[in-house]
């Protein structure tokens, strides 16, 4: 017995299920969460509101007009990422190796499980279990690899649970249209689309040096999935790759003061986040979209680092670099890379020895009193008297 | 032009003035040796614009005459070759040079001498003998604090100190600083320079270990040395080099005295625990009482070590890069070390405790800063 047993979890719907559960009204109704102006997006629906075709990351505005009546939250995700962590630790007490894949679904390498329980009934126990415990609705998906059982979850979804038998997984993805494999996205399965494919099957009677051709590398990994083979491993720990902020104005801008400032106050709260994790970063992007969606990133590698004056010009130098063009601004962002876990090194010849004592002072003011409660005075909006 | 020469005296001058050119030259023709004839004198000279070296070897002939050849092909010829007499036969029109050997004939291009960048000649300057013993070691003591930041030009050479009494190398990447003060090494006048680390770098692995003197010529932009038949010019670093001196705390009342060999080697065990990227390490002090100690959260690592010392001051806990502290500890020589210190965010100093008679090291490195809270 080689082969291994792979379960993909995924939460249904997590944010409006948290919210339904936090308000027993919203059940059975369409709820939408994500920002409230026309400008913002989409970033969770409820089922019913999918009925509607709102669908996840589509603008606001477009999903009011396809569901009027639609509940429209803000969304809370400290909550959401407490109730996360109550499904991940049920998960992982239970299971031999989990790897979390997002916030809302996991994946468990089950492989020698059979000898003592039997795979398939000790992972509906422990879906039972979870929705027993967090009153949330969760799914799953039971098979040899990651790639079938997401597409098992996924084809059950919501509220379901699928064992797709060993041998059984090319008949399983056959008769999917290509778009259902992960590795798939909106350009892949258009370019496959005009080669005539719209069906796995298809995909996976394709010559692969014709996908190599066309695809390059990724080609041979298009052809394997949609033959049911993928050899990635569950991994049981996911170092945090990056940290960003990002801010989408009410109205387009081409106010480079306004930028500036934002850009510290972004960086600023940033940095405190960085702190607040144990981390340094050692490499910050930068990232500009203008009003005509074209988005622009430049990036800069620097000695690993937490402290606010050094990322703070870093930020506004590589502003400074990237725009250029006098444009209309639509999103700007920041967003730290390569962080490792350290602790801040101190110079000979900048005033560090002052300046990081002082940002450890603020920053257990910030933990007191809340991340506003102190900051740079460019952060301060003057009509409110607050640090915005 | 025809010249002989001996085909292994040839590659071990090539060889010592070959690390001077650049992978990727500005210009091409520095991808090339300037060979000078000058009679029975092979003059050959490699640049990268910043620096230049040049050496001398005897051959068999009775032309003058110039040409560039590419060093690389030369090099790799050289090095396939036994040993031999071998002849250079140039063509002055076409720069075509014919090497022949017991072996056969190799034909490569060379190029038009001319577009050779010139040489800076040594003008209005103060010169400085230094025996090549004592420059090595300022050089092998300092290098390897001298910064890779390009954004900190002044950090990216050695900052010499001339002075009538005593001579100081001072070399710092903002995070660590190294002061090798020689009192046998004097000029006429105050001076200071800062040399960049590649021509520190080359000059090292070519200066003889034994007392061989090496002249050393400062104008206000170059720096010359030589010594046995090499000579070496570099630019300096036109930049003001960082107060280091205000940098070095005063006072430091907190002085942990210990076997410098057991440091280390406690030092490089805990950091094999420390967070691979920054290798920061932790230690604890209290009466007559050290303890290191790592851990690399991310895996789970941890280790910690309790060693026998002398420690006179308050308690505390401060934090370092263990890779700073290694590699400082590894270029003394001391028996016993001692390490002072004032406070966890300010610097700590190293310093020997046996000095050698005209040689005074003093080594300081920046903490991290611990989180207090948290």
């Amino acid at each position: 017995m080689n082969d291994k047993a792979i379960v993909h979890m995924d939460l249904d719907s997590f944010f409006v299920g948290v919210e339904q559960l936090r308000d027993s009204q919203l059940v059975g109704k369409p709820v939408i969460i994500g920002g409230q102006s026309d400008r913002g997006v989409v970033s969770a629906c409820s089922y019913e509101a999918r009925k509607f075709g709102v669908r996840s990351a589509m603008p606001m505005k477009l999903a009011r007009q396809l569901c009027p009546d639609a509940i429209v939250l803000r969304g809370d995700y400290d909550a959401y990422s407490s109730y996360s962590k109550m499904v991940t630790d049920i998960i992982t007490e239970n299971a031999p190796v989990v790897e979390k894949a997002s916030i809302d679904e996991f994946y468990l390498d089950m492989t020698g499980m059979e000898r003592f329980f039997g795979t398939w009934k000790f992972a509906t126990e422990l879906r039972q279990k979870v929705i027993k415990e967090t009153g949330l609705s969760i799914s799953m998906g039971l098979s040899i690899n990651k790639t079938v059982s997401k597409v098992a979850t996924n084809e059950i979804k919501p509220a379901g649970q699928l064992f797709i038998e060993t041998g059984n997984e090319r008949n399983f993805l056959a008769p999917l249209t290509v778009s259902k494999i992960p590795l798939i996205g909106n350009v892949t399965s258009q370019t496959l689309r005009n080669m005539g494919v719209t069906h796995v099957g298809t995909l996976s009677q394709m010559p692969l040096k014709l996908l190599e051709k066309t695809f390059g590398k990724i080609g041979k990994t298009l052809w394997e999935r949609a033959n049911g083979i993928d050899f990635s491993p569950v991994i049981p720990f996911h170092e945090q790759k990056g940290m960003s902020k990002e801010m989408t104005f009410q109205q387009d801008t081409t106010d480079v003061n306004l930028l500036n400032n934002l850009f510290i106050s972004m960086t600023e709260q940033l940095c405190y986040d960085l702190r607040k994790s144990g981390h340094c970063t050692g490499c910050i992007s930068v990232k500009v979209r203008y009003s005509n969606f074209d988005t622009h990133t430049k990036q800069l590698n620097i000695p690993i680092t937490s402290a606010d004056h050094v990322l703070i010009k870093a930020s506004l130098d590589l502003f400074q670099k990237l725009y250029d063009r006098r444009l209309l601004i639509r999103l700007i962002g920041i967003r730290f890379t390569k962080l490792v876990r350290a602790l801040e090194q101190l110079n000979l010849f900048d005033n560090s020895t002052k300046v990081v004592p002082l940002y450890d002072a603020m920053d257990r003011i910030r933990d007191k009193y809340g991340s506003d409660a102190i900051g740079r005075a460019v952060r301060i909006d003057k009509k409110n008297k607050r640090i915005s | 032009m025809k010249f002989v020469v001996s085909s292994s005296v040839l590659l071990k001058q090539l060889s010592t003035v070959n690390g001077v050119i650049a992978n990727n030259p500005i210009v091409p023709i520095l991808e090339n040796f300037l060979f000078q004839i000058d009679q029975t004198q092979l003059t050959v000279t490699a640049s990268d614009l910043q620096t230049v070296m040049i050496t001398t070897l005897a051959v068999e002939s009775s032309d003058t005459g110039a040409i560039a050849i590419p060093a690389r092909l030369l090099l790799d010829t050289l090095r396939g070759l036994p040993d031999q007499p071998i002849t250079f036969k140039v063509d002055r029109d076409t720069f075509g040079t014919e090497i022949i050997t017991e072996n056969g004939r190799y034909k490569l291009s060379g190029e038009n001498p001319i577009d050779f960048p010139k040489v800076p000649q040594v003008t209005k300057s103060l010169s400085v003998q230094i025996s090549a013993d004592i420059l090595g070691a300022a050089i092998a003591n300092t290098i390897f604090a001298v910064s890779n930041d390009d954004l900190r030009p002044a950090m990216t050479g050695v900052y010499v100190q001339l002075s009538p009494e005593y001579t100081n190398f001072v070399a710092t990447d903002g995070h660590r600083l190294i002061r090798y003060k020689r009192s046998d090494v004097k000029s006429e006048y105050d001076s200071t320079m800062i040399i960049p680390r590649k021509a520190l770098n080359l000059l090292k692995s070519s200066l003889p270990s034994d007392d061989t003197t090496v002249t050393s010529d400062f104008s206000s932009s170059n720096a010359f040395f030589s010594f046995n038949n090499i000579r070496m010019i570099c630019r300096l670093i036109d930049e003001r080099f960082p107060d280091y001196e205000n940098a070095i705390p005063q006072n430091n009342p907190n002085v942990l005295t210990i076997n410098r060999s057991e440091f280390l080697g406690s030092l490089k065990r805990i950091s094999i625990y420390s967070n691979k990227t920054t290798h920061q390490i932790r230690l604890k002090l209290a009466k007559n009482d050290l303890v290191i100690s790592a851990e690399d959260l991310d895996y789970s690592n941890e280790a910690n070590e309790r060693l026998m010392c002398d420690y006179d001051g308050d308690e505390m806990e401060i934090g370092f890069n263990a890779k700073f502290m290694v590699e400082m500890l590894s270029n003394l020589t001391s028996n016993m070390i001692s390490l002072e210190m004032s406070q966890p965010n300010r610097a700590g100093l190293i310093i020997p405790a046996d000095k050698k008679a005209d040689e005074d090291i003093l080594m300081l490195v920046m903490p991290v800063m611990l989180n207090t809270y948290a």
